[in-house]
């Protein structure tokens, strides 16, 4: 069946069009990142920064604490990561491979663990950790971070524990595994795609928080990222180069993760949002 | 990897034999352990629920019946006010309108995320290979930026002086646009702001959608095509019966997100101008954080969590029905 | 051009290194004398205190006292909830920088220690407008440290090319120069947004109006006040000179950064703005000048916003004798005036003026401080502050065509509705 040469041509332009679309934000961040300070503002917009400068990102890095709070960021995120992984992939398997009492509130609830409004109930949770003296910790950061994210990580996985077929596990039980290990060699390896578009969802939602660490976190040494992210933008008028060079390099591990998992990711969150 | 997960169980009998659940004695230990396993596997997430969303919620709803502003808060005094929050925000116009608003405003990002993102998703599966990557590349930029760095590209894009928006379109000719203020009016900071939020949702519905489509066996468009069906025909009688559960899955996430999205709105205009692009969760911060005014601030919480419910309640009852009929 | 990156991260993997030694903290552990190995927390905001200020304060303090300060900069992005809950923990700064707008607000809560004994040991010659934000119910709950109002900045070029030889000494000069380079010159004779809100209040101030009256026991809106309005019917006939957007304010985009494209007449703002202009432009750094903020009449300049800080012992401190020490050398003449110098900032005392000399900003500054004025020094006021600042809708409604009696019905529900929060 061939097509006409339109039928050919407007798939490709539309995709040409939307690329630039979707594309042009963040190229102006990054483009914004390398301007010196009198080019960012201007009457015509520099399109290409022609003077390329590192000041922007010296200025990012620069600042007191910046590796520490590389530090604690990376450590906050993974290890939520990977909690909510350990904790939701055993759940996922329950509700998704076993029949018992409550299944069905089980999962209703953690549908409705989802659309907790955590940005309205910072103030809650800060009482709560206060109260438990263990301000300027990453102990409380990184547990809520994990709960921020485990009813996704839970409900997606179920998906994927779902599509699995049975008839492997059961095959591997009859080859005289038990559950439990026609489970690790059977399933595990079958999940990948899931873990890791799970991982990346809930990647990208502890590296961004802002408001809890904000108010747990005084101290320099328990701080993240998001709260060096937005010290750029002062009373004393934002620092636009500054912002768009941190918000560059904010950006970085997210791209970096997005290019390594996404295309087993991108097969996996499918059959996850698929089950829902 | 299948999709297609609606195949009856079939599952080890002890489990299924266990249907009754804990609660009645059972003949063999074994068979008790095999009734306890889905409780003990659910039990850590089940508990991290309950210790760290079930008590900052309870929290929130004591506080919620609180006074508690900058002193309260500072000299650790509770000041028990009965209904008052709840009676003054259900009793002002203001929180009905935001309500409505809010509603209005969930709906108009969720269809044009839902049909926008499925377009490109179907634009994905045509493409050919170098130009799919290509768009691919493009989506997942867009979805992985930051979501502060994003808001403040906008704002840039937008500016009312220097924005490259206003300057494309006086350069197109629409010279009434040079100074157009994207932000003094309502409507035009919606655009703004549901174009962000559309501009970074729509790559995780195309995506998703474009790998959906991937595992649809191509013996369902052959049959389709031996019925004599058209491209239209195959698509309402294979395509979207098949991506029906994943469109469901996902029009509940983006209700959720777009629902609950604050950063976006509150930085594009911080809720105006004059109050006028408040939706919930801005307004709830506003209120309760901005102002100090803690124990308001949870009692508009729990009014958001209470709409929320209301409005994925009908996704709650789908998910029961079905949940029901696979077991 | 290859080689120029390699340098540059060679540079910047220099910084990392030295942030990264920076970031260590020396806690030694006590070793004898009372206040060894104490360590006091201060808090100052982004850009308060210099680099320089803060190495001289803490080595006198720890020469007197044995103990060492550790100042830690705060972001003003979300600063009042971390500064309230900051005040109800276990462990808070010792010593904080609090805006003087804001002192009463906290004052209230109890959150602030009462400083009396300091204010008869080294206050007594504060300057008294300076020190009333400080004063509540009667009570010294802060002490001033550092005050600002805006100027007029001004392009010299601009200014020649429209052929005017001398700086406005009246409303209506000032007026008539900027419309003068309205039509001899290409440039845009003031860039003034519409919510430059702290020169509005300047403005009132210079009227002799008040944003608030009392009605009861309670404070309301009196931005109907017709004094209100001739402020802002003066706000109006400058802003009309503008091309700025109506609705923002100076800092989207920053004000000096578009004054620093040269093609801007003047802009009202503070003197730090100018290096915001020269850090975009280098070399509009000559054109640069300025000049008092010209009043009604040649005798009295307008009136202004005195914004400025205060520092504050927290309640909760348990160090409240380290905390006063502190103070006490922080405002001593000899770093009060060390502040002023390097910050061009007016300091707390007028004996300690003459640290601005040279200074052209802040000589520019200091005529109208003494007419200056702050928004209502009531904690209700906190609450009108936080966005969306219902003066600034005012603002906005009065310029996009609304007359400010008609304006100010409009924000009077949301603004009595702030003032009347319960506490």
């Amino acid at each position: 069946m061939k097509r006409s040469l339109f039928g050919r041509l407007w798939p490709n332009v539309t995709a040409a069009v939307l690329f630039v679309g979707f594309v042009f934000p963040v190229y102006w961040m990054f483009a914004t990142a390398f301007k010196p300070t009198g080019d960012i503002i201007a009457e015509d917009p520099v399109w290409f920064p022609t003077d390329v400068t590192f000041e922007h990102f010296q200025k990012a890095t620069g600042v007191d604490h910046f590796w520490t709070y590389v530090g604690n960021s990376l450590v906050v995120t993974i290890l939520a990561v990977v909690f909510s992984l350990v904790i939701a992939l055993v759940a996922a398997f329950a509700l998704a491979r076993m029949r018992f009492r409550g299944r069905r509130g089980f999962v209703i609830g953690f549908m409705l663990a989802q659309m907790a409004p955590w940005e309205v109930m910072v103030i809650a949770m800060y009482m709560i950790v206060r109260d438990a003296s263990m301000l300027n910790s990453l102990v409380p950061l990184t547990v809520f971070y994990m709960m921020m994210i485990l009813p996704f990580t839970v409900l997606t996985l179920r998906g994927f524990v779902a599509a699995v077929p049975r008839e492997l596990e059961e095959a591997a039980m009859v080859d005289g595994c038990t559950r439990g290990q026609a489970f690790r060699r059977v399933i595990l390896p079958l999940l990948a795609p899931g873990l890791m578009s799970t991982s990346l969802f809930g990647f990208i939602t502890a590296w961004n928080e802002f408001p809890l660490v904000l108010v747990l976190n005084k101290e320099a040494e328990s701080q993240t990222l998001p709260l060096w992210l937005s010290s750029f933008q002062t009373a004393f008028g934002d620092d636009w180069g500054a912002t768009m060079a941190a918000s560059s390099l904010f950006a970085v591990p997210i791209l970096i993760l997005f290019v390594f998992l996404q295309r087993r990711a991108v097969s996996g969150l499918t059959a996850g949002a698929v089950k829902g | 990897m299948t999709v297609q997960t609606e195949r009856p169980p079939s599952g080890p009998a002890d489990v299924r034999k266990s249907d009754d659940g804990p609660g009645r004695p059972q003949p063999r230990a074994a068979e008790r352990t095999g009734a306890l396993a889905p409780y003990l596997l659910l039990l850590p997430a089940c508990a991290a629920t309950v210790l760290l969303l079930g008590w900052p919620l309870l929290k929130d709803l004591l506080l919620s019946f609180q006074n508690l502003n900058m002193g309260q808060l500072i000299q650790h005094v509770t000041e028990w006010n009965g209904i008052d929050n709840y009676k003054e925000v259900l009793t002002g116009e203001d929180f009905w309108r935001v309500t409505l608003r809010t509603l209005a405003f969930t709906a108009v990002n969720v269809v044009l995320i839902m049909l926008l993102g499925t377009l490109v998703g179907l634009l994905l599966a045509r493409l050919g290979k170098r130009m799919r990557v290509t768009l691919m590349i493009g989506l997942v930029l867009a979805w992985a930026m930051p979501v502060v760095a994003a808001t403040t590209v906008y704002q840039w894009l937008f500016a009312q002086r220097f924005g490259v928006v206003n300057w494309v379109l006086d350069k197109l000719g629409w010279h009434s646009m040079a100074d157009y203020s994207w932000t003094s009016g309502q409507f035009s900071t919606f655009f703004v702001v549901t174009l962000l939020i559309v501009w970074q949702s729509i790559p995780f519905v195309a995506i998703n959608l474009y790998a959906a489509t991937t595992t649809i066996p191509g013996e369902l468009y052959e049959a389709a095509a031996l019925d004599g069906a058209g491209v239209w025909k195959s698509f309402t009688t294979v395509t979207l019966p098949f991506l029906r559960p994943f469109l469901y899955a996902t029009t509940f996430l983006e209700i959720i997100w777009v629902f609950k999205a604050f950063v976006q709105v509150f930085t594009i205009n911080g809720g105006g101008p004059d109050r006028l692009t408040e939706t919930l969760p801005v307004y709830a911060y506003i209120e309760g954080v901005g102002n100090q005014h803690y124990g308001m601030g949870a009692a508009i919480a729990v009014l958001t969590i209470l709409i929320l419910l209301g409005v994925t309640a009908y996704y709650l009852r789908i998910v029961l029905k079905q949940e029901e009929d696979e077991l | 051009m290859k080689r120029k990156l390699v340098a540059a991260i060679g540079i910047a993997g220099m910084i990392f290194s030295v942030a990264a030694c920076g970031g260590k903290d020396d806690d030694k552990a006590a070793t004898g004398g009372s206040n060894k190995g104490q360590t006091l927390t201060v808090w100052v905001m982004d850009g308060s205190a210099p680099d320089q200020w803060q190495k001289d304060v803490a080595a006198a303090f720890e020469k007197k006292t044995q103990a060492k300060v550790k100042f830690e900069v705060q972001q003003w992005n979300g600063i009042q909830q971390k500064l309230t809950t900051a005040l109800s923990e276990e462990n808070p700064p010792d010593v904080f920088e609090i805006g003087n707008t804001q002192t009463p607000a906290y004052a209230k809560t109890g959150g602030l220690a009462e400083l009396a004994d300091l204010k008869s040991s080294i206050g007594a010659d504060w300057t008294a407008a300076l020190n009333n934000s400080s004063v509540f119910e009667n009570k010294q709950y802060a002490a001033p440290w550092y005050f600002a109002n805006r100027v007029v900045i001004y392009n010299k070029k601009v200014w020649a090319d429209a052929g005017i030889k001398d700086t406005p000494k009246t409303r209506d000069e000032f007026y008539a120069d900027l419309k003068q380079i309205g039509s001899k010159t290409k440039a845009e004779p003031i860039y003034l947004p519409g919510q430059n809100w702290y020169h509005f209040v300047g403005l009132t101030i210079g009227e002799g109006a008040e944003l608030v009256k009392k009605d009861g026991d309670k404070y309301v809106s009196n931005l109907a006040d017709p004094k209100v309005a001739a402020a802002m019917e003066t706000y109006k006939k400058f802003q009309a000179l503008s091309k700025a957007p109506k609705d923002k304010d100076e800092a989207t985009p920053q004000q000096g950064e578009v004054f620093g494209k040269g093609n801007v007449g003047a802009i009202i703002g503070m003197g730090w703005e100018a290096g915001t202009a020269i850090k975009a432009n280098p070399a509009i750094e000559k054109e640069i000048g300025y000049f008092t903020i010209p009043g009604a009449t040649a005798d009295k300049p307008e009136g202004v916003f005195l914004g400025g800080s205060n520092l504050a012992v927290a309640a909760g401190s348990k160090k409240q004798e380290l905390a006063k020490e502190f103070l006490k050398i922080a405002l001593s003449d000899q770093y009060e005036g060390e502040l002023a110098k390097i910050n061009g900032v007016i300091p707390n005392k007028e004996s300690l003026q003459s640290n601005l000399a040279g200074n052209a900003a802040a000589e520019a500054a200091a005529p109208a401080a003494a007419g200056g004025g702050t928004t209502p020094l009531i904690p209700e006021w906190a609450a009108v502050e936080n966005a969306p600042n219902p003066v600034k809708t005012f603002m906005t409604a009065v310029l996009n065509g609304k007359s400010p009696a008609e304006a100010a019905k409009q924000v009077e529900g949301d603004f009595n509705k702030r003032l009347a929060q319960q506490q």
